[in-house]
C-alpha cells in the first residue's frame, strides 16, 4: 500500500492506496495536483532518514509527504 | 388511577434518560476537546520519528534536538524541539552562530514543524534561507534544550 501523507493540524491525514489500482492511482495524482497547487511541498522518503523534494507525481513511491509553504516566522 | 401512575413514571424515566443521555454526550466532547491537542502532538511526534535517521533518532530522543547538514552549504544545524524560533545554524564546536526562524505557513503541531523544518534544510537550504528570518541566539538558547526534552518525555 502506497501512502500520501498530509500535515494538518490534527498531526497528520494518510491517504492509502493501491499503486497497482489504475483508478486509485488516478486518484493519488489528483490529490498531489491539489496539493501542490495550493502551495503544498510534495517529499518522498528515499531512504531511512532522507528525503527528496518531488514536484511530479511518483507512482512508485511508497511514502509521498505533503507541507505547507514555508515563510519566515 | 394506576395507569395514570404509570404514566407519570414512565414521563419521569423518559426525561431523566434524555437528561443522561445529553450529560453524557457533552462530557464525551468536552473530553474529546480535552485529548484532542495531545493526541495531534502525539500523532505529530510520531512522523517526525518515523522521517528522522537512526542519528537523528537516537540524538531527540536523548536532548529534545537533532542535527541537519544544509544541502548546499554543508553547515550543521540545531533543529530544537518547538514550533517557532528553534533552529540555529552551530559551528564545529558546537557553539550557536545565527538563529533561524522560517515554519509552514499553516497551524501545525512541533513534531510537523521540525519534520517541514529538517527536510528544507536537507533538500533545499537555499530556498529555505531565503524565506528564515534570523535571530541572535542567547545564551539561555541552547539552556531551552532541557525544557524541550522535558516537552518531548511528556508527549512521547
Amino acid at each position: 500500500m502506497a501512502t500520501q501523507i498530509i500535515m494538518d493540524r490534527t498531526g497528520d491525514t494518510r491517504h492509502y492506496f493501491d499503486a497497482k489500482d489504475p483508478q486509485a492511482l488516478l486518484k493519488a495524482e489528483e490529490r498531489f495536483k491539489e496539493l501542490t497547487l495550493v502551495g503544498f511541498t510534495a517529499a518522498v522518503r528515499t531512504s531511512p532518514g532522507e528525503a527528496a523534494l518531488t514536484r511530479r507525481f511518483d507512482p512508485t513511491a511508497e511514502e509521498t509527504l505533503f507541507f505547507p509553504r514555508l515563510v519566515g516566522g | 388511577m394506576v395507569r395514570q401512575l404509570t404514566e407519570i413514571g414512565n414521563n419521569y424515566l423518559r426525561r431523566c434518560h434524555a437528561q443522561v443521555v445529553r450529560c453524557g454526550q457533552a462530557f464525551r466532547d468536552w473530553f474529546q476537546e480535552l485529548r484532542s491537542p495531545l493526541v495531534s502532538q502525539t500523532r505529530g511526534v510520531k512522523l517526525l520519528r518515523e522521517w528522522l535517521s537512526p542519528e537523528q533518532l537516537t540524538q531527540y530522543d536523548a536532548t529534545g534536538y537533532f542535527h541537519v547538514i544544509g544541502s548546499e552549504s554543508g553547515k550543521r544545524y540545531r533543529i530544537c524541539h518547538g514550533t517557532a524560533m528553534n533552529i540555529y545554524e552551530i559551528d564545529l564546536a558546537g557553539n550557536p552562530r545565527n538563529g533561524l526562524c522560517f515554519v509552514p505557513n499553516a497551524p501545525l503541531v512541533a513534531g510537523d514543524v521540525m519534520l517541514a523544518q529538517k527536510i528544507a534544510l536537507e533538500t533545499d537550504e537555499r530556498g529555505a534561507l531565503v524565506v528564515a528570518k534570523k535571530f541572535s541566539p542567547s545564551a539561555s538558547a541552547f539552556a531551552n534544550t532541557a525544557i524541550a526534552r522535558q516537552r518531548v518525555n511528556r508527549i512521547g
